[in-house]
């Protein structure tokens, strides 16, 4: 398997599932080799049956060493980043070819190269996993062709696909002209014993925006939702948690429409406070873009916390109990934040409904189905 | 001589227009919506299956007889948006075969939080029917057939002869619902009975294909019917069912075409409506219901309405307005409407997430969103009565 983050490196979806996958896979039998690239933090891990190996800048291979003094990948899509995942990739068939395996898997375009060479040289069938495509990450704001064009390969010479959601897969079909046939649907999991659950909780008047402040997680809407709730509702703060290439203009934001005073911008948070985070909030909103599938909402309603989602996030097909709201709906998601805050009932029918829902939502789940692709693709 | 008492439920809700915390003077019904829902089953349903027992009353020497409860918003939405409908009722009164019974005119759940509401209700949709129909109802079915000792007694108390409840096994225990009963401590009124079990084989089961007995024929039921025992076999059903909830495709109105020939055939069979039926039984024993029941889901008590802690805010805070809209006559209307059944049907979480018979002309994506959009509106109900805290 290659992956592209693992705890404590994290910045989304992708990086719990493969940790969860590969722990799930192991409980099941199932040996895996990770290969995933070097950080700053060290992988520090005890699960059997899994190696994990840390490819990158201690690499033998000579284009990558511009890196040796930047150890840490960056997300802000820099040159150097594509260079970055290049060597990633190269050297990733270098370590593999040694290796013993069945079958190949990789988790998006940042893998799928070493996947597909990998497919060539052994003849061993390639599993690919779309948490995100290129047009998600960028709001389908000036999407990079190159990223577009090493999705589309992926898509079209790997033997069988997973996607989050129902709605990934039909934008594979749509998009990318991905064959039907290829494609299964495998939806995120839960650990719900890492959060707090349905621990009594009072009011505080506080909604929550967690996630990278991006175009594709719809921060601008949150701000926005926020001005018209306190147009109501005057003793309400709004929390946004997370990093990202729009906290300037978002704090800006927030002066411009003149709620600064009603808002905490929480930067980075270490894993203990994001649980803390969630817990304590009366209501978690999640007013994404674009959503492959949108784990975050799951680990809200695993802390006892009702959740807003975006209509277009893959959790939405399976959660019922939530608001499902278009993201540039922002009257009607102020409309959902003031009922919740304002009708305590609403709030633990809610919660305690959407809590019983994530029990079929266990990673075990995840790890089962993925064991039946891979039989389907030997 | 087993009877067939054929009572239909003929009810629209008017359905809530979206209403946002934001709203100002914004209509609190959804005319478009009612309109189009009452549209599309006046004539997939309504027109079709009148003019079917106009025919069936008409061909079959006056002996096919059959009973109609007629909501008041009912009444009023064909007013307003079809009244050839309300038309051909009145042609099935004129036949004398047809009964048409008491009700709440708004279809509400008056009775569970005050007597004299519950009470303005009945006189109101007791009003309508003798307006419309030139009849005086003495038999009275409370919304959802919603039924206990105090609702019998009050109703007894007005004056009626009989009051329609479902035929349970929790209320009956080893007894037939074929029989007529007395509620406990009246005796100037009797209680009739649903078979459910014979109802629902038309209402739910018709077109089920995983049931053993499908498909339903008119000759084969009515065998059924002949087989019973009892005074009478209480038929009552939805109206929807016919061509709405089973649509003519599935052979329903040639089912319905086809049964009182087939059921005639039977001497110990005949049609009778619920006042006939009444006069010309006695009743057999005493049913007692502390606690209110209904002909609702697999419970069949209220909590379909009233489970939910969201359900019961919004039911007490609409019940509590009952002191102060008396000193605003021209909200009274609009007070009443919002305290129909279905309102709170819509706020109902029991199996939401299975996506079950509670979606039926549901306007809204979740219980939720029913729930924000109701209280929205009270909220602007109560700043109209001068009532409103702030914040």
């Amino acid at each position: 398997m290659i992956g592209w983050e693992f705890p404590p490196a994290k910045t989304g979806g992708l990086g719990t599932h493969c940790y969860e996958l590969v722990k799930n896979l192991s409980k099941k039998n199932i040996n895996v080799t990770l290969l995933i690239p070097k950080r700053t933090e060290n992988v520090k891990h005890d699960i059997p049956n899994v190696e994990i190996i840390e490819v990158g800048s201690t690499a033998l291979n000579p284009y990558n060493t511009t890196s040796s003094d930047n150890k840490t990948f960056e997300k802000g899509y820099g040159w150097n980043f594509f260079e970055e995942v290049k060597a990633f990739n190269r050297k990733c068939v270098e370590v593999a070819k040694n290796k013993k395996f069945d079958v190949i898997h990789c988790h998006d375009w940042m893998t799928s190269s070493a996947g597909l060479e990998l497919r060539k040289m052994t003849g061993k069938k390639m599993v690919f996993t779309v948490h995100s495509t290129e047009y998600d990450r960028t709001a389908s704001i000036y999407p990079m062709n190159f990223i577009v064009d090493i999705e589309k390969k992926g898509v079209r010479e790997s033997d069988l696909i997973i996607t989050v959601s129902e709605g990934m897969r039909k934008q594979l079909i749509d998009r990318y002209a991905a064959d039907e046939k290829k494609i299964n649907v495998i939806y995120n999991g839960i650990d719900s014993s890492k959060y707090f659950g349905l621990t009594k909780k009072g009011n505080n008047g506080t909604v929550l925006f967690l996630g990278r402040l991006t175009n594709q997680k719809g921060t601008w809407f949150f701000l926005h939702a926020a001005k018209k709730v306190l147009e109501k509702k005057k003793d309400v703060t709004f929390i946004v948690a997370g990093q990202g290439e729009q906290m300037p203009e978002m704090i800006k934001l927030a002066i411009d429409l003149n709620i600064m005073n009603r808002f905490i911008f929480t930067g980075y948070l270490p894993e203990n406070e994001v649980l803390r985070a969630y817990a304590a909030a009366d209501v978690y909103v999640m007013p994404s873009v674009s959503e492959p599938f949108g784990i975050t909402a799951l680990e809200a309603i695993a802390s006892g916390t009702p959740v807003i989602v975006s209509k277009n996030a893959g959790v939405a097909e399976k959660i019922t109990h939530c608001f499902k709201v278009d993201f540039w709906d922002t009257h009607e998601m102020a409309n959902e934040i003031i009922g919740l805050l304002r009708y305590p009932v609403l709030k633990e029918c809610m919660r305690k409904n959407s809590y019983k829902e994530i029990n079929n939502f266990g990673w075990d789940r995840v790890a089962d189905q993925t064991i039946a692709v891979y039989r389907r693709a030997l | 001589m087993t009877s067939l008492c054929f009572y239909f439920q003929v009810h629209q809700p008017m359905r809530l227009n979206k209403f946002s915390v934001f709203a100002k003077d914004a209509p609190y019904f959804d005319d478009e919506r009612n309109r189009t829902y009452f549209e599309r089953v006046a004539r997939k349903c309504y027109l079709p299956t009148n003019k079917l027992l106009l025919d069936l009353i008409n061909t079959h020497d006056k002996k096919f007889k059959i009973a109609f409860s007629l909501t008041g918003v009912f009444i009023e939405q064909c007013k307003k948006f079809y009244p050839e409908v309300l038309e051909t009722f009145k042609e099935l009164a004129k036949t004398g075969n047809v009964e048409f019974l008491n009700e709440t005119y708004y279809h509400s759940l008056a009775a569970l939080f005050s007597v004299n509401e519950f009470k303005e209700q009945i006189k109101l949709h007791r009003k309508a029917m003798l307006e419309l129909f030139n009849q005086k109802p003495k038999v009275f079915r409370n919304t959802e057939a919603m039924y206990s000792n105090n609702i019998a007694k009050t109703v007894e108390s007005m004056g009626y002869k009989g009051i329609i409840t479902e035929g349970h096994e929790s209320i009956l225990g080893w007894r037939s619902p074929n029989y007529l009963y007395n509620p406990h401590e009246c005796n100037k009124i009797s209680v009739l009975l649903r078979n459910y079990k014979l109802s629902d084989d038309i209402g739910f089961r018709f077109s089920a294909k995983w049931w053993e007995e499908y498909p339903l024929t008119a000759d084969k039921y009515s065998s059924w019917l002949s087989n019973c025992e009892g005074q009478c076999i209480n038929l009552f059903i939805d109206y929807e069912t016919f061509g709405e909830h089973q649509w003519e495709d599935t052979g329903i109105f040639n089912f319905l075409r086809y049964l009182p020939t087939e059921v005639l055939k039977y001497q110990n069979l005949d049609f009778k409506t619920p006042s006939e039926i009444i006069k010309s039984n006695k009743a057999v024993g005493i049913i007692d219901v502390p606690h209110t029941i209904s002909w609702a889901d697999i419970q069949r008590d209220t909590s379909a309405w009233l489970e939910n802690d969201m359900q019961k805010l919004a039911f007490e805070e609409i019940a509590k307005l009952e002191n102060d809209i008396k000193k605003h006559p021209e909200l009274l209307h609009v007070w009443r409407l919002l305290q129909t059944s279905d309102h709170f049907y819509y706020m109902c979480t029991k199996w939401f997430a299975d996506g079950d018979v509670h979606k039926y002309f549901n306007p809204y994506n979740s219980p939720y969103d029913a729930f924000i959009n109701y209280m929205n509106i009270l909220q602007d109900l109560r700043q109209k009565l001068g009532l409103n805290e702030s914040g």
